[in-house]
């Protein structure tokens, strides 16, 4: 699947020690350049956040933060303060600052589906991070500069350019493209004179210097939230399941806004979303040995939610696979369309994060198409009300041709699963042959 | 009881090992050379037993004060009144008396088809195995065709049921003194091929009635087939044994189909080996209705419950620190 491409800038389990830091004897030129200027005036505010396992107090994954003004509170990754925010009897947080210093943190709120998070630490930002009412407009192009811990190895600062909203992943983000690295999430990239313009969040493995932030008027927001926030939340859990809720909602309506594409998997019509956000990739087996063919649609939300390292969620993939026989008589396909409708993975009965999943089966029709169906559905034991569906059919309409779909949803209520899966259901059909 | 007499050693599961004709009583036994039966067994004494005539014209079995004595069904005793089927014990000896007047079981009735013995079966096997293999590969051969695909299945099949005839053979010779490995080759033979078709007609007829269960137990059945193919084996080493054999046949397939569903729960949660039927087969084999998707939904939306009572009973009663692996 396309997301896994992300990576989230965490740093999980470093085996790499922190820096020592360079004891240089050479007296230093003055600062020129506007990395030297920005580190120079900034390396103040910025912190590195660590989740450390509460037994035995080692470090279980790493971000950055930023110190917001003169307060004490800084601005992170939810991902870099997940641990803490979903298992807070084992994690525990911990910063350590420019200086070496080192404190506790104390986690205030968290908004999962900008992937932000603001906590409160044992000392004062010396004011160089604002987040003021009125923000920056980037033009495209601009240098932005990127602090952060990148690695564990050290704090760093990188340059880059930005390159405008994106629109593949659910939520805005902002395109950089500049270097950053896991270790860094968490950490402010600023304009030239200081203004901060996002949150690192992710980059693309598959790409060079693709990079992602999180716009700082989600900064705001949060910041905004925090400080109406009477008290902190006792439970991050039931937090983060409310935006987890609030989430499969928006996707709900925005999958139910965009109009169904139909590709043609000839003789098939075959339902799918392609949007900004789900795109869709082709593949055909189109070797001429074969005594069958074989062709898919895949079709993919470019972006899931990152909850937890081993979780995401509210996300879709929709699969339609056509196989038409060649030269194999009924037997022998149906021993094939067999083979391949067989052995899908729901998902398994010993998964902490999960129910087993359950799953009932019948010969359907939707007037259009007989199907086989099968539909599983798996409950999160975190978080009430969500579950992860999937769907699978087969076409039951000839002995030479299989039309198979599987389409799975992650992270949405009982009645969302079901009405994304009576659309595929209802929507299959095969054309009036010409 | 009329002479000669016959003293019989018998195997601990009543099979004649040694026979020796006695003239007359008594009859003198013990390890001694001047008895008239000598037992090889260093747990009996020189002179262990006489055996003589009773009052009541049936034979006793007196013990010469030897240390281990006469052991019948368990219990010591110095003097035993033994019939035709009494199996005494002496030291490690069991023994077995018979006069010439004793009457003999009925003869049996031969079910053994001679015929069917040494090539033909051999024969009839290897051509069953050559053409399982064959079928299954083509079955599933969706490339072009590559002779070598089918003969190297052939192979691993053949060698497969040589292997399996090959033991059952070696138990043949050890416990009956014949191999008869034609037979076990074409019992293993016909066994996998009634494993292939039983497993296709459940396939079928799962997808046919919309039965799913019965492609879901596949492997108890399959398990029942091969206890089957056992108990042929069994018969073919000992013909008169068949409702022993059927027991232990019985006994072996409860075993196996309860390991297979201990297996299948452990591994996937479930006693079934999938959770949802995979057969597709041409829409003629397909004769149950098909439902609305009205139906299917709201048959799905009956498993709610289910999950969210799974969901609240797991939370309670393992807690909610139990998420803790590592990648």
């Amino acid at each position: 699947m396309r997301f896994k491409l992300f990576l989230a800038l965490t740093l999980f389990c470093a085996n790499a020690s922190a820096a020592e830091p360079a004891e240089d004897k050479v007296e230093l030129p003055i600062p020129s350049s506007s990395a030297q200027r920005l580190y120079s005036k900034a390396k103040a505010d910025i912190v590195q956040l660590r989740s450390l396992l509460k037994n035995g107090r080692t470090q279980s994954s790493v971000g950055s933060g930023f110190l917001i003004g003169n307060s004490n509170l800084a601005v992170t990754n939810y991902h870099v303060m997940s641990q803490i925010a979903l298992e807070p009897d084992i994690y525990v947080g911990e910063y350590v600052d420019t200086y070496g210093k080192r404190g506790t943190v104390e986690l205030l709120a968290v908004d999962v589906l900008h992937d932000l998070a603001v906590v409160r630490i044992d000392r004062k930002g010396g004011g160089f991070f604002n987040v003021p009412d009125k923000l920056p407009t980037l033009v495209q192009g601009q240098y932005l500069y990127s602090l952060g811990n990148p690695l564990d190895l050290g704090f760093a600062i990188s340059e880059g350019a930005y390159n405008g909203i994106i629109s593949r992943s659910f939520y805005d983000q902002l395109m950089f493209t500049g270097p950053i690295n896991a270790g860094m999430s968490g950490g402010p990239s600023v304009t030239v004179d200081g203004q901060v313009a996002g949150v690192n969040v992710s980059k693309r493995l598959d790409g060079e210097l693709v990079s992602f932030l999180v716009p700082v008027r989600y900064v705001r927001d949060l910041l905004k939230k925090v400080a109406a926030q009477k008290e902190v939340p006792k439970d991050f859990k039931l937090v983060v399941g409310k935006q987890l809720q609030e989430h499969q909602a928006t996707m709900m309506a925005r999958l139910e806004k965009t109009p169904l594409t139909f590709k043609e998997l000839k003789p098939y019509r075959v339902p799918v979303w392609e949007s900004d956000q789900v795109r869709c990739w082709g593949r055909a087996n189109g070797k001429q040995s074969k005594s069958y063919s074989y062709d898919q649609v895949s079709c993919a939300m470019e972006s899931a939610l990152y909850v937890s390292n081993q979780t995401q969620t509210g996300h879709i993939s929709i699969e339609h696979k056509l196989l038409q026989s060649i030269d194999l008589g009924d037997l022998r396909f149906a021993a094939l369309a067999s083979r391949s409708f067989q052995n899908q993975s729901m998902g398994g009965h010993k998964d902490t994060r999960y129910t087993a999943p359950q799953c009932t089966e019948q010969f359907v029709t939707n007037g259009k198409l007989p199907m086989r169906a099968v539909l599983c559905v798996r409950a999160y034991r975190k978080f009430p009300e969500l579950y992860d569906f999937t769907l699978l059919t087969a076409s039951t309409d000839s002995g030479r041709m299989s039309l198979q779909t599987r389409v799975d949803t992650s992270g949405v209520t009982y009645e969302n699963g079901l009405r994304l899966a009576r659309i595929f259901l209802e929507q299959a059909s095969r054309e009036v042959q010409p | 009881m009329k002479a000669p007499f016959y003293v019989e050693v018998l195997t601990r599961s009543g099979e004649v090992r040694h026979r020796q004709r006695v003239d007359a009583l008594p009859i003198r036994i013990g390890q001694g050379y001047d008895n008239d039966y000598i037992l090889d067994d260093p747990h009996t004494s020189a002179h262990h037993v006489v055996i003589d005539r009773n009052e009541a014209g049936g034979l006793d079995v007196l013990d010469l004060g030897s240390r281990n004595g006469v052991v019948h069904k368990g219990k010591r005793s110095e003097r035993l009144t033994i019939d035709g089927n009494t199996v005494f014990r002496l030291g490690h000896t069991n023994l077995r008396v018979r006069s010439a007047d004793f009457s003999v079981a009925d003869e049996m009735r031969d079910t053994t088809f001679h015929r069917w013995e040494g090539w033909p079966p051999a024969l009839a096997g290897l051509v069953l195995l050559a053409l399982l293999s064959l079928e299954t590969t083509w079955l599933t051969d969706t490339d072009k065709t590559e002779t070598v695909r089918y003969v190297t299945a052939m192979v691993g099949m053949l060698v497969a049921g040589l292997v399996w005839s090959g033991g059952w053979t070696l138990a043949n010779r050890i416990f009956a003194g014949q191999t008869r490995f034609g037979r076990h080759l074409f019992i293993a033979a016909s066994g996998m091929v009634v494993i292939e078709v039983v497993s296709l007609l459940l396939s079928l007829a799962g997808y046919a009635f919309s039965l799913e269960t019965l492609t879901r137990f596949g492997g108890p059945v399959m398990i029942a087939i091969t206890a089957g193919m056992v108990f042929f084996h069994l018969v073919t080493i000992s013909p008169n044994n068949g409702r022993r054999y059927a027991i232990i046949s019985v006994l072996l397939m409860l075993l196996g189909s309860a390991l297979t569903l201990t297996f299948n729960y452990q591994n996937r949660g479930m006693l079934a080996e999938e959770p949802y039927m995979s057969e597709l087969f041409a829409p003629s084999l397909h004769l149950t209705a098909d439902h609305p998707i009205d139906e299917f939904l709201a048959e799905a939306g009956k498993l709610k419950a289910g999950i969210d009572e799974e969901r609240s009973r797991v939370l309670s009663d393992e807690g909610e620190s139990e998420d803790d692996e590592f990648d």
